[in-house]
């Protein structure tokens, strides 16, 4: 009885990736029938190797969205962060892992600047990442002195071919969502949150220290922004003032489509990393196919939009 | 105590908000009771983009420099799609009464209703950088002088630059702006014809909307998708830096050439090391400069206002090595 329940559960879950792994499908079937070249090695490599960053965000935005929150500054302070990286990289001359420590402590610092905000004197999270997004962008006009730093060589190995087409990055950020996958699936932090997202006031009243939870989901996200500021700049080998503009309501997109829920309670790190999987081969399947601005918009909106209708009504059959 | 430093948190955003508000006020420049000196507001795109920053410390300078002449106040988008911001901001310099709006439209139709409002009120209106809809103006009945560059023959440079290094029949592929802005309109048909004249191919022209980021996922895709590809071309050096790093992860690094267009540090760096083959400079330092004196002989003179052009330069590596003083 007992095992048959667990197999029923688990072939549940992954009846679970079924709707989405579709939605993929019939994208890359569709690319594959219309661009000469999009079913091929060397584009799976090139989607594989523009991923990393939206993968690190959507792991924080997913923990964000379960805990009943949202953030809105992840594009902003990851720009914040990579300016310090190339202040400090470029006119300074400091050595990289300087730098790169000092780009994830300015991510953290951000992250636990909103965390506190929000954790401890109760201001919603969308007022107070509305503030940051604004603020952290006037940071870094002031910080790069609004100007491009080209950085070349002092970081392009950062993201350089390993094996296989493959680098660093999107390893980073492989590990990055499977430790956000086991964090949120097996450990105590993981519970809480989902207890807390479901319903603060049982959980609360249950002695999960919820203040504590929502802290570190802020203050992670901005680590995890941080790091994304490293691989954004290292792939683009400059660093941008304008860098990440629209970034968070790409990663809310495609934690939405990996089916986590905006009230919170509920979700998960693997689908969110399908659903950047599915806009990324979207965008590169557009551009492939020599689409049009316009076409481009209509499409994406209808393909998110899409994707999480087909989401709920595999739900409520269920 | 958690009461208390809920109270401490409101009285922090309180007075955070009165140091904001007491910030922005102290920028205005005080002006003497009666004092003759025209008021003049330049009204930028995004002060985040390096091409309108350099724009308004140029006009900053020469205003240093004229103080006695006019007075300056500079007020800017946060971002280059905020139409309806950069129509508020309009609104704001006709109810503070200025004399004269040097004006770089974030659009070039949305624009001319509130700059109509404008040169109602009897105010002086010079349109700078991205020019205004011709056609709109004169559904309007209005005249708007364009001081600027004439960014269809800057574009045309660097398409001509780029057929020297290659031969007709050459696949290649154009970054276009944001596909509702003049000067993007502009800049892609000049690239077109340029291509066109030396009989090379356009694989795609799509648009990556004057952004870094865009511009890397949009060519990594048509490099991917054209293997043939032998050039990109930008029309702007955002989208050149975005098309030059897909190149370079795409393995065809000094195989693929790139253009540009604004003449950014970092990207005359890279003409410089041979990785971008061109951009083209349309002084942006002066453009603005250019509007302010243009405004200002307006007001001296109340003259019919005519457009003005101002230079373009293509920049490539011997005009960087010949001229090594610029930049």
């Amino acid at each position: 009885m007992a095992a048959s329940t667990k197999t029923s559960r688990s072939l549940m879950v992954w009846a679970d990736f079924l709707g989405l792994a579709l939605a993929l499908a019939v994208l890359v079937l569709y690319f594959s029938m219309t661009t000469e070249n999009f079913f091929s090695v060397t584009n799976l490599k090139t989607i594989a190797n523009q991923i990393p960053v939206d993968l690190v965000i959507a792991a924080g935005m997913t923990f964000v969205l379960i805990s009943g929150g949202i953030d809105l500054s992840v594009g902003s302070m990851m720009a914040l962060s990579a300016a310090v990286l190339g202040v400090l990289l470029g006119p300074s001359g400091l050595p990289f892992g300087v730098a790169a420590l000092a780009c994830l402590a300015t991510g953290l610092a951000l992250g636990a600047a909103n965390a506190s905000l929000i954790a401890h004197l109760g201001v919603p999270s969308f007022i107070v990442t509305l503030g940051m997004l604004e603020a952290a962008r006037g940071a870094t006009f002031l910080v790069t002195n609004s100007q491009t730093q080209y950085l070349g060589a002092k970081i392009e190995w950062v993201a350089a071919e390993m094996f296989w087409g493959i680098s660093a990055p999107i390893l980073i950020a492989l590990v990055v969502v499977a430790l956000a996958h086991v964090a949120l699936t097996h450990t105590i932090f993981g519970r809480s949150l989902l207890a807390l997202g479901q319903n603060e006031e049982a959980a609360r009243l249950s002695g999960i220290p919820v203040k504590r939870i929502r802290w570190i989901v802020f203050a992670v996200t901005g680590l995890l922004v941080g790091l994304a500021g490293i691989l954004h700049s290292a792939r683009l080998s400059a660093v941008d003032p304008n860098a990440g503009l629209g970034l968070e309501l790409r990663a809310i997109a495609a934690v939405v489509i990996g089916g986590t829920s905006l009230s919170g309670g509920r979700g998960s790190i693997v689908r969110s990393a399908i659903g950047v999987v599915l806009i990324a081969v979207l965008g590169s399947g557009l551009a492939q196919a020599g689409a049009q601005e316009p076409v481009k918009r209509l499409v994406t909106g209808l393909v998110i939009v899409a994707a999480v209708i087909l989401d709920q009504f595999r739900r409520r059959a269920r | 105590m958690y009461k208390f430093t809920q109270v401490l948190g409101r009285v922090a955003l309180c007075a955070l908000a009165v140091a904001l508000f007491a910030g922005c006020q102290a920028k205005e420049a005080p002006s003497a009771p009666g004092s003759e000196k025209p008021r003049i507001a330049l009204i930028m795109k995004s002060l985040a983009n390096e091409f309108f920053k350099t724009m308004a410390q140029g006009a900053d300078d020469f205003h240093a420099k004229n103080g006695d002449r006019f007075e300056l106040i500079v007020n800017g988008i946060p971002n280059e799609e905020d139409v309806a911001g950069q129509v508020a901001l309009v609104e704001q310099m006709i109810a503070r009464g200025v004399d004269a709006i040097i004006i770089a439209p974030a659009d070039s139709k949305a624009l001319v209703g509130v700059l109509d409002t404008a040169t109602k009120q009897g105010i002086v209106v010079v349109n700078i950088d991205n020019k205004l809809d011709a056609q709109v103006l004169t559904e309007r009945g209005l005249t708007i002088p364009f001081v600027g560059p004439d960014n269809k023959a800057g574009a045309r440079l660097a398409a001509d630059y780029l057929a020297t290094k290659l031969q007709s029949g050459d696949a290649v592929a154009i970054l276009e702006g944001i596909p509702s802005a003049f000067n993007a309109q502009q800049r892609k048909l000049g690239l077109e014809e340029g291509v066109q004249a030396a009989g090379m191919k356009i694989a795609t022209s799509q648009a990556a909307n004057w952004e870094m980021a865009k511009a890397n996922e949009v060519a990594s895709g048509i490099l991917n998708e054209h293997v043939d590809l032998k050039a990109i071309l930008c029309a702007n050096d955002s989208m050149a830096l975005g098309a030059h790093a897909a190149v370079r992860e795409s393995g065809k690094a000094g195989q693929i050439l790139i253009t540009g267009y604004d003449n950014i540090a970092a990207v005359a760096e890279l003409v410089k090391s041979g990785a971008i083959l061109c951009t083209v400079d349309q002084h942006g330092d002066q453009l603005a400069v250019y509007g302010i004196e243009f405004a200002l002989d307006i007001l001296a003179k109340k003259g019919a206002p005519e457009d003005r052009q101002t230079p373009v330069d293509l920049v490539t590596l011997d005009s960087l090595q010949s001229a090594p003083a610029q930049q």
